[in-house]
Formats: C-alpha cells, sequence, structure tokens
C-alpha cells in the first residue's frame, strides 16, 4: 500500500496483485474498501491496484465533510497517475466515479467496468422541488449532532452527500460519449436515469452480470 | 501594475504611512469587533466576529466569496447601537476560519446551521453575495434558528458560467472537458498557500479595485488591512486559494425553486447601479424571487453590489425597519 496526495486529499492505493499485462483499477462502493477488490484478483492475469476513498479503508477523514463523485473522480485520477493506463472497474458509488474518471481520461482508460452496489443512484437527476423536506431537515439536523460527536471509528455521516447527489442523465452521457469503451454490468436489477442514458452512448454495451465473465470481456477491451 | 492615482496620493501621505506601518488602518464609521471566537463545524474553527451586547437578541451576518466577516465594520456597528448582538461569520477558508480540504456549498451552508445552532436562540439572518445564498438555504434547512431573513443581492449567477467578468473569457467546455480542467487546477491550486501577494497592502486594495470599482480606495484598504496578512512573498488575502471552484452538475433554474420552502420571510435587497457581480436583470430577477412566500423588496440607492459597505446608514436603516416592522 502506498498513500497518494490528491489536492489535500491523502488516499491509500493497494497492490492486490502483482503481474503483467493491462492494469485493472477497482474503485468500491460507498462504505467498502480496496478490500473488495480480492474478489477481482483471481480473475484478472494483470497487476491489480485498489483505491481506498477518502474515510474509507486506510484512506484518512478529509477535514471538513466535504464529498463529492467529483472528488473521488480526482482521487481516482491520482491513483491512475500512479498507475499509468488501466481498466477500471467500480461498484455502486465506484461505478459512477469511473464512468467520470473513463470520460475524463479516455487517453488513459481502454475500459471502464460498471457494476451496482451502494451509491450507485446518487439523489436523482434533478432536485425534486416537491418533496416533504421535514424528513431531509431531520437527517440534516442528525448529521450534524453525529458530527458533534465525531465518533471516529463509524463512516463520516457526511457520506451522505454522495448518496444525495444531483446525477443528471446529460451530465452522464457526455462522459459516456468520451469514453473509449464502457461495460455497464446488467443483472435485470434496476438502475438510475443517469445509468440509463449511458447505455445510449455509441461506445457501451452490457456486461454479464457475472464478475469473471465480465472481466473477461474487460480485459479483451484493454488489450485492444 | 500601477495603483489607482486616487489611492496613490492617499498612499503617499505621511500621516497614511505612519498608519500602515503600526497596521492601525482606520475608516469613518468602521468599528472593529467587540469580541471575536470560535464554533466547530464538521471538524473546522468557524470564526465569529461579535458586536454589541451579547444579551441582546442576535443578527448572524455572512459575507461573499472572498470577503471575510470584517467587512461588516461598517454595517454591524450601526445594527448593535439599535440594540442588537451582531455575529459577523468567517466562512470557511476565508478570515481566521479553518481551511477544509476541499469546497462545496452545501458544507458551508451546514456551517451556518451550527452558528444559529450554537446561538441557541432564534436570530435574524443577513447575507451578501454569496453568503446571502447560503443564508438563504439555511433558513431553509433550519426553519427554527432564523427569526427574519435578509438577503443582499445573493440570488445566484445569471448563468452556469457565473456573471461576466471584464477580461474573463468564456469557454464551452463539454462537463468531462471542464472536469479535466478541475483536476488540473486542483493539482496546482492544493499547494498554493495564498492568492498571488503584492509587495504592500496599497497594492492589494488596487487590485481589488479592478473587480470592485465602486468602492472607495480608503475603504478598500481599510478592508484589505482587516483580511490580509503578510506572507514571506508579501500581501495576500487571507483566503484560500482553494475557494470556490468545485465540479460538479449544476444549472441555475436549480437556485430559486428550493426557496419555495422558505417559511420565514425575506428581504431581498439590491443596490440602485449596476456592478460587477450584480444585480440580476430584473425580470430574471423577479422569476427568482416569485418562489419566495413571503417577500418583501427594497433597494439601497446609490450603491452596488456591495451596499452595506457604499451605504451602510441606508443599508442599516432598510435592514431595521424589516426586522423591527410587520409580525
Amino acid at each position: 500500500m502506498r498513500m497518494l496526495e490528491s489536492g489535500r486529499h491523502r488516499v491509500a492505493l493497494h497492490e492486490i496483485r502483482d503481474g503483467g499485462g493491462p492494469t485493472l483499477l477497482w474503485l468500491h462502493a460507498l462504505g467498502g474498501s480496496a478490500r473488495d477488490a480480492a474478489r477481482a484478483g483471481s480473475h484478472w492475469p494483470g497487476r491489480v491496484l485498489a483505491l481506498d476513498f477518502p474515510d474509507h479503508g486506510a484512506s484518512p477523514r478529509p477535514l471538513g465533510g466535504v464529498y463529492t463523485c467529483e472528488l473521488f473522480a480526482a482521487d481516482a485520477d491520482a491513483a491512475l497517475e500512479a498507475a499509468g493506463d488501466a481498466c477500471l472497474a467500480g461498484e455502486g458509488v465506484g461505478a459512477y466515479v469511473a464512468l467520470l474518471l473513463a470520460g475524463t481520461r479516455a487517453d488513459r482508460v481502454p475500459a471502464a467496468l460498471l457494476l451496482p452496489g451502494r451509491g450507485l443512484d446518487g439523489g436523482g437527476p434533478e432536485p425534486d422541488f416537491t418533496v416533504d423536506h421535514a424528513t431531509h431537515d431531520a437527517h440534516v439536523a442528525e448529521v450534524l449532532a453525529r458530527n458533534d460527536a465525531r465518533d471516529e471509528h463509524e463512516l463520516d455521516p457526511m457520506l451522505y452527500l454522495v448518496e444525495r447527489d444531483l446525477r443528471p442523465p446529460d451530465y452522464a452521457l457526455q462522459f459516456a460519449e468520451a469514453a473509449r469503451r464502457l461495460l455497464l454490468g446488467e443483472d435485470g436489477g434496476l438502475r438510475p436515469p443517469w445509468w440509463r442514458a449511458c447505455r445510449e452512448a455509441p461506445d457501451s454495451e452490457s456486461a454479464p452480470a457475472d464478475l469473471p465473465a465480465a472481466l473477461a470481456r474487460l480485459l479483451a477491451h484493454g488489450l485492444r | 501594475m500601477m495603483p489607482d492615482p486616487g489611492l496613490h496620493r492617499f498612499m503617499t501621505t505621511p500621516a497614511c504611512r505612519i498608519l500602515l506601518g503600526s497596521m492601525h488602518i482606520t475608516y469613518p464609521g468602521a468599528e472593529a469587533p467587540d469580541r471575536s471566537r470560535f464554533v466547530r463545524s464538521l471538524g473546522l474553527r468557524i470564526h465569529l466576529h461579535e458586536w454589541g451586547d451579547p444579551a441582546a437578541p442576535p443578527i448572524v451576518c455572512t459575507h461573499g466569496f472572498a470577503d471575510h466577516g470584517r467587512g461588516f465594520d461598517l454595517l454591524a456597528p450601526l445594527l448593535a447601537h439599535a440594540g442588537y448582538r451582531v455575529i459577523a461569520v468567517d466562512a470557511r477558508g476565508h478570515g481566521d476560519s479553518d481551511r477544509p480540504d476541499a469546497y462545496h456549498w452545501f458544507p458551508e451552508v451546514l456551517d451556518l446551521v451550527q452558528v444559529l445552532r450554537d446561538l441557541g436562540e432564534p436570530a435574524h439572518v443577513v447575507g451578501h453575495s454569496r453568503g446571502g445564498g447560503q443564508a438563504t438555504d439555511a433558513a431553509g434547512v433550519y426553519p427554527a434558528g432564523v427569526r427574519k431573513l435578509v438577503n443582499l443581492d445573493g440570488f445566484g449567477p445569471p448563468s452556469d458560467e457565473g456573471f461576466e467578468v471584464p477580461g474573463r473569457p468564456r469557454e464551452n467546455l463539454t462537463a468531462p472537458g471542464q472536469m479535466a480542467r478541475f483536476l488540473d487546477w486542483r493539482s496546482r491550486a492544493a499547494g498554493r498557500e495564498t492568492f498571488r501577494p503584492c509587495a504592500t497592502l496599497e497594492e492589494l486594495a488596487a487590485r481589488r479595485k479592478e473587480q470592485n470599482p465602486r468602492l472607495s480606495d480608503e475603504w478598500l484598504l481599510y478592508f484589505a488591512a482587516a483580511g490580509a496578512r503578510r506572507t514571506e512573498h508579501g500581501w495576500a488575502w487571507k483566503v484560500d486559494p482553494f475557494a470556490g471552484r468545485g465540479m460538479g452538475p449544476f444549472r441555475p433554474d436549480w437556485i430559486a425553486p428550493n426557496w419555495r420552502r422558505l417559511r420565514v420571510p425575506m428581504l431581498a435587497v439590491i443596490g440602485s447601479e449596476p456592478d460587477t457581480w450584480g444585480p440580476l436583470p430584473e425580470p430574471l430577477l423577479g422569476e427568482r424571487l416569485s418562489n419566495v412566500p413571503d417577500l418583501e423588496r427594497c433597494v439601497v440607492e446609490d450603491a452596488g453590489h456591495f451596499m452595506h459597505m457604499e451605504q451602510p446608514e441606508r443599508t442599516a436603516r432598510i435592514l431595521l425597519d424589516f426586522l423591527e416592522g410587520g409580525a
């Protein structure tokens, strides 16, 4: 494991598996960690790296309670910089981050595999101005009260921001269109609007739900 | 860069030189805060300036981007003398508040909620510019903490590119292009301690004048003295150069519908004169404000975006009429 500087974040990058051939960079789901990449290790012939997002695994809690998927993508960009070219595989929030990075750094990312998991949906395509805010306000009060207590052993309550962030389909589609190849892991489950928009990008395709089979497809694109 | 000639004349007077040397720069009507303290929010120390009787009813003031709480040194004493306890917040990364590791709108709104929770009693809230937008959102999220809300020209940018600023070119980038730009900026800016320093405080004030041409040289010097610090490379604003730039989907038409939830009266204030950062064109401003359930509007004559600095007495009168009038 090594610590990377990313803006003012320090994030842990783990080498899950050593090997030649294309590199896989694994981006975990909300509440997960780089350890989740162990599942992929035996199905990828090359080097497997995995990042801990801020306040996850060995990455420390950033100061100030600011979490966005774009900042996670910036941290993943630091990992990509360290990895050289790499295929991405992301679960949950990591899938959305993989989309952002695959579209931004298309020259470095031959293909990205998006898989379901915690933090996949986000807060919807646009603000819902019709909701009764009492529930949200109560949640905010709870978050602030928990922050006052600052239990270092549980996840930062402010991480709820990356479960509620807006992910407009046309915004996601711009990243999908800029990406070289997107593999959308489909298992018949419902997918959020941003994901459904990605299906429309010319270089996206659906991938099997089965992880070894999906990784084999990702590898094929990585070898091209 | 040549300083403004008027400012330069003022700076070169012997009295001013002495004042600059001792940092005791004064300005007519400006009063430094009576007290200062910190409140914790999301792991940061948020710095507060206070004027007036600590037992008096509170008014919380929030400043705009790249400003600081001492920008209320003209308005706050007028409100304090009228019987209020005035609390001006240094936003995170501004003034003497802590710098976070990254910036985003909503946690800054929560900082304000934390300040209101800390007071333990509902307060009037007065926010300017970006601080006005955040004050409005804080009143939405935490209505129990807010009595009445005053928004001083903080009604959001006209477009997702913000206000048009002379000399700042606009580009039409795709979202991935903006993201690439953000990533490059972030890696460069993370290590910067301050925005570009100036050899002297006068130069710093003169540079600010380019963006705030309506503010007087004398006031800008006072404002700079209260919001800048001396570094090994010269005078620099205390504001964190990492502040104020983020990346993510944003649409200006997401701003105002959120105001429908406001359960407190809002006074919307603009200056009568066009200025760099506002006001919005009237049709757009009227449309946005039509979302506010309980709204009063007012214009401060002979003032631009910084009405509380340009016309503190008029602004204070308008505020006091609103805060003390009606239900």
